[in-house]
């Protein structure tokens, strides 16, 4: 076994070092954008992933606490937020309270969900208090005040696509009809601009102003959202705020976020994972014409070595070993090529609506995993044809008969 | 000095299947081959010399017939021991070369070596040392293309003689060559033959080649008409 390795590694190093340059260079370039195929949409997906997750930020923080089934709203949710403070690893907490309403300024009515907050705990919590294009953020004193999503005014991004209140400005008055059919007037002190619909069809309130609408006391939430230190021990920490007696559904955000992604992402990876065939499927067929061709042609020599007593798995050894090396070179062509092409797209991320961009993410896991692949297809591509010739009787391979 | 019998065929036929029916290309031959003798075998185009010097390489294998080395019953072993026979017991030299053209001379010779197991050092000398007895010991990092047809066919030798087999099979091996290159390649047979009793069977149908031989077996039509040594001559 050991002399048909060093035979083999013999015959593809002559074969190399001897064989046509040109033809080397067209397959590993081909090989490398096969490899760049692999890797490269995944790196986009995952880009679009982190993008998004990001987003996920503003209603679920890190990880989020949601009342329990039956439940509409989290009971006592001081005695919460208490439990998970002295929770290690947790940086801040604090509760929502979300209501149902419809926003009316002159003539225009739009429904809205109006996210019901304690404004100088968010700053720690959320980025709501950062994205204000015009006006300000709430402060705890803004009882009377509101903060309305851009995509509700007319004028800014996104609101061409949705129902929206017209010309509304900072310093307007709205009214406000809850789903209990309350009615108040509120001054718009603020316009956000997050670019996302799941932000900017909302608007923000004090807390205390929702609790006082409905009605209800005895901190109750809809919601309460944890920032942690480390988003990278979120699934940890979710652990131990459970067992730290918390009876609430708890959620990390990628959980959220998935579920709202599984459908689009369901979709994409079908996309992608045809398209990795394909390319697979064609990587593997290049490689194995190219041998076969290879083969076919030293059909002669393969006979003469074999008559001379040189091992047919020797003989196979040797494409197996050919053929990886083209496949190393064109991983390593492909890998250069990959990270030329991610370092332009973190310099120039690819931009949607002039403010949403993803910035690709490079998953070395699916790296290691490509060059298996590829490899791994490459040894059995090279090795079928040389196998099945290195099986021909002797007479065949060298007289043809 | 009884001499030793490398060789011993008994009634070998060889069949081959064709349009016409079937060829009798090996047709009863029996003979025995003695070490050190430097045998010719001759005969017209269609003879059979080929197909007799493919089954004594273990290459091919006869229709009937028994075929024994040294008294092994060398047909009967299995594939891959008849492939390692070849390695490392039987030498061969083809017509038209039959190297590898992206190896080296070298490494055309020593990839033999390999394969037997030595280390790629032993495996080199002992290329090298073949390459010196056919007169191209300076040649060695030379592919085929940039050597002449006499100094590929005696790099082919080289091949087939640097594990020192029992014995030198060469069909034609100057078939490709002119007068001269003939020469240096028989010379080489010559020596190899004299100098350190490689025991050969060489295809020909160049009366001139004879003089370099000690036995001449002739073939007509798969049947053995005459098998001589020479004493003083042949005659
Ligand atoms: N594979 C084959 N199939 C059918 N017939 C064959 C085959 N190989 C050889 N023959 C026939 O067997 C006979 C002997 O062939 P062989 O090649 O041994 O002759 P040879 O003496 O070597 O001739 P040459 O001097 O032309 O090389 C010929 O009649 C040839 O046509
Ligand atoms: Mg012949």
């Amino acid at each position: 076994m050991l002399n048909d390795i060093k035979v083999g590694l013999l015959g593809a190093k002559s074969s190399i070092k001897r064989g046509n340059k040109k033809t080397l260079t067209f397959i590993v370039f081909v090989l490398a954008l096969i490899f760049i195929n692999l890797v490269f949409l995944p790196s986009m997906i995952g880009g679009f992933s982190v993008m998004f997750t990001g987003f996920m930020q503003y209603p679920y923080g890190d990880i989020v606490i949601e009342p329990s089934m039956d439940n509409s709203y989290i009971n006592n949710a001081d005695n919460v937020l208490q439990k998970v403070r002295a929770v290690p690893g947790v940086t801040f907490v604090t509760k929502r309270l979300d209501a149902g309403a419809s926003i009316q300024y002159k003539q225009k009515v739009v429904g809205s969900s109006i996210i019901g907050m304690l404004p100088s705990e968010e700053y720690g919590t959320s980025n709501y208090p950062y994205i204000i294009s015009d006006g300000e953020f709430l402060g705890d004193l803004s009882r009377d005040e509101i903060i309305i999503g851009a995509m509700l005014v007319e004028g800014y991004f996104g609101s061409e696509i949705y129902d929206n209140l017209g010309a509304v400005r900072v310093g307007s008055f709205v009214n406000v009809t809850y789903s209990n059919g309350v009615t108040r007037i509120y001054k718009v002190k603020g316009i956000m601009e997050g670019t996302f619909e799941l932000v900017d069809l909302n608007a923000l309130m004090h807390y205390k102003e929702i609790e006082d609408v409905f009605d209800i006391g005895g901190s109750k939430a809809t919601s309460v959202i944890v920032r942690v230190k480390n988003t990278d021990d979120a699934v940890k920490i979710k652990e131990k705020i459970i067992s730290a007696g918390v009876k609430e559904q708890v959620f990390t955000r990628d959980e959220k976020s998935d579920a709202i992604l599984r459908q689009a992402m369901q979709s994409i990876d079908m996309i992608n994972v045809v398209s990795k065939f394909v390319s697979l499927i064609v990587g593997a067929a290049l490689i194995l014409i190219i041998i076969y061709i290879n083969v076919l042609n030293r059909k002669k020599e393969i006979g003469i070595l074999k008559a001379v007593g040189i091992s047919p798995r020797s003989i196979v050894f040797s494409y197996a070993f050919i053929s990886m090396f083209y496949v190393s070179m064109g991983i390593m062509a492909g890998l250069i090529l990959y990270f030329f092409v991610m370092f332009y797209f973190t310099v120039n991320p690819v931009t949607f609506y002039e403010t949403m961009t993803i910035i690709p993410e490079i998953q070395a896991g699916l790296i290691i995993q490509s060059i298996f692949t590829m490899l791994i297809m490459s040894v059995i591509a090279g090795i079928l044809p040389a196998w099945r010739v290195s099986k021909e009787s002797i007479l065949k391979a060298i007289w043809g008969r | 000095m009884k001499e030793k019998i490398l060789i011993r065929i008994k009634n070998l036929e060889r069949h081959y299947k064709s349009g016409e029916g079937i060829v009798r290309a090996l047709d009863n031959v029996s003979f025995e081959i003695k070490k050190g003798e430097f045998v010719a075998v001759m005969g017209a185009s269609g003879s059979g010399k080929t197909t007799m010097l493919r089954i004594l390489g273990l290459m091919d294998f006869p229709t009937k017939g028994e075929y024994s080395v040294q008294g092994l019953n060398v047909e009967e072993l299995p594939e891959e021991e008849r492939t390692y026979y070849r390695l490392t017991q039987l030498g061969y030299v083809f017509q038209d070369y039959a190297l590898m053209n992206e190896m080296s001379a070298l490494e055309n010779v020593y990839v033999l070596s390999l394969m037997e197991g030595k280390s790629k050092k032993e495996a080199i000398a002992t290329a090298k040392e073949a390459l010196n007895k056919v007169g191209l010991g300076d040649k060695g990092n030379r592919i085929p293309d940039e050597l002449s047809g006499g100094e590929k066919q005696r790099v082919a030798v080289a091949r087939a003689i640097a594990k020192k087999p029992m014995i030198l099979f060469a069909d034609e091996p100057c078939a490709n060559l002119d007068t001269h290159t003939s020469e240096q390649v028989l010379e080489v047979f010559k020596i190899l033959n004299e100098k350190f009793g490689q025991t050969i069977v060489m295809v020909t149908h160049e009366p001139w080649h004879t003089k370099y031989v000690s036995r001449i077996i002739n073939l007509k039509d798969g049947k053995i008409v005459s098998d001589k040594r020479r004493r003083n001559g042949f005659n």
